[in-house]
């Protein structure tokens, strides 16, 4: 499946909007909405409100995050924003700053 | 995944509105609305739609395109590519089918040293005669062809028939197949000299 990368040596200011998966390895300033899953690779800077079905931080995001399926926060990732989602997973090692809420 | 690499693509169920900027290949299937700067090569696939202004390396396109366009080293344009917009390259390929409304610009194009060159040629051969430089001007610049292509973009066929189908293509922008009505015209130019293995030849593109 073509689903979407932003790599690396990618810089997106705007809105990214869509109805397939997302991968960010690069920088992404502004808004995410899809509605499939969002990963967020080591390395990524997100500087943006992301909302996806399953949201995967490895690298670094500022923002918002709504996440209809779940939140996972892994080891070495860094969140700075609110957090909602029905489902959240923080790792060890995983730097968090934010609201969380976990309703319906 | 082999994301690793470092290729971007934004899939066809995507939509970017903004600016996207960067140093690598980038491959669009979905649609974009806004600028891409990119010192790679930019691929606009086939059922892409792309609404913004493009300033790469190189662009490969096969999709839709509406903007201006300046490429640094060349522009492709395949056979679906349908554009329309101002473009600034060096180089342009561009395909049987592909469909385009707007400005080419390729730089310093150098005419008048051709022409200084050609003139210095023929000048000690036909000395005398002032007829002889004459034919030179209307060749660089036929006002009948230049009248021919500035209607191309509404109308890729010139041919009489199908005046209907001729209408169906004044807007660029609908991605109908216009390469096959395009090739008739080709083989019909050639006449009845040979007629079999040319038309194979052109269909063999």
């Amino acid at each position: 499946m073509a689903n979407t990368v932003i790599g690396s040596g990618i810089v997106i200011d705007g809105e990214i909007s869509g109805e397939e998966a997302l991968t960010i390895l690069g920088t992404v300033k502004g808004k995410v909405a899809v509605t499939q899953d969002v990963l967020i690779e080591p390395g990524a800077s997100v500087e943006a409100d992301v909302e996806g079905q399953t949201v995967t931080v490895s690298g670094k995001l500022t923002g918002n995050v709504n996440a209809h399926a779940k939140l996972e926060l892994r080891p070495d990732s860094k969140m700075v924003g609110n957090a909602k989602s029905p489902r959240i997973v923080i790792a060890d090692g995983a730097s968090f700053k934010g609201n969380v809420d976990m309703d319906g | 995944m082999a994301t690793d690499k470092a290729t971007t693509l934004i899939g066809p169920g995507t939509h970017i509105s903004g600016e996207i900027r960067g140093d690598e290949d980038l491959v669009v299937k979905g649609s974009v609305d806004g600028k891409i700067q990119l010192s790679g090569t930019l691929t606009i696939d086939k059922g892409a739609l792309v609404q913004a202004d493009l300033d790469v390396r190189a662009l490969v396109v096969s999709g839709t395109v509406v903007g201006s366009i300046a490429a640094a080293e060349s522009v492709r344009l395949l056979p679906s590519a349908r554009i329309v917009g101002d473009l600034a390259t060096p180089r342009i390929v561009m395909e049987a089918g592909a469909a385009y409304r707007g400005r080419v610009d390729m730089g310093d194009v150098e005419v008048a040293a051709a022409a200084a060159a050609r003139a210095a040629v023929a000048q000690p051969v036909a000395s005398a005669t002032e007829v002889k430089p004459r034919p030179a001007p209307p060749r660089m610049a036929p006002p009948p062809k230049a009248a021919q292509l500035s209607g191309r973009p509404d109308k890729p066929i010139s041919t009489s028939p199908a005046p209907s189908r001729a209408d169906s293509h004044s807007l660029a922008v609908e991605p109908t197949r216009s390469a096959p009505p395009a090739f008739p015209r080709v083989t019909g130019a050639m006449g009845g000299s040979a007629p079999a293995w040319a038309k194979k030849k052109i269909r063999r593109r």
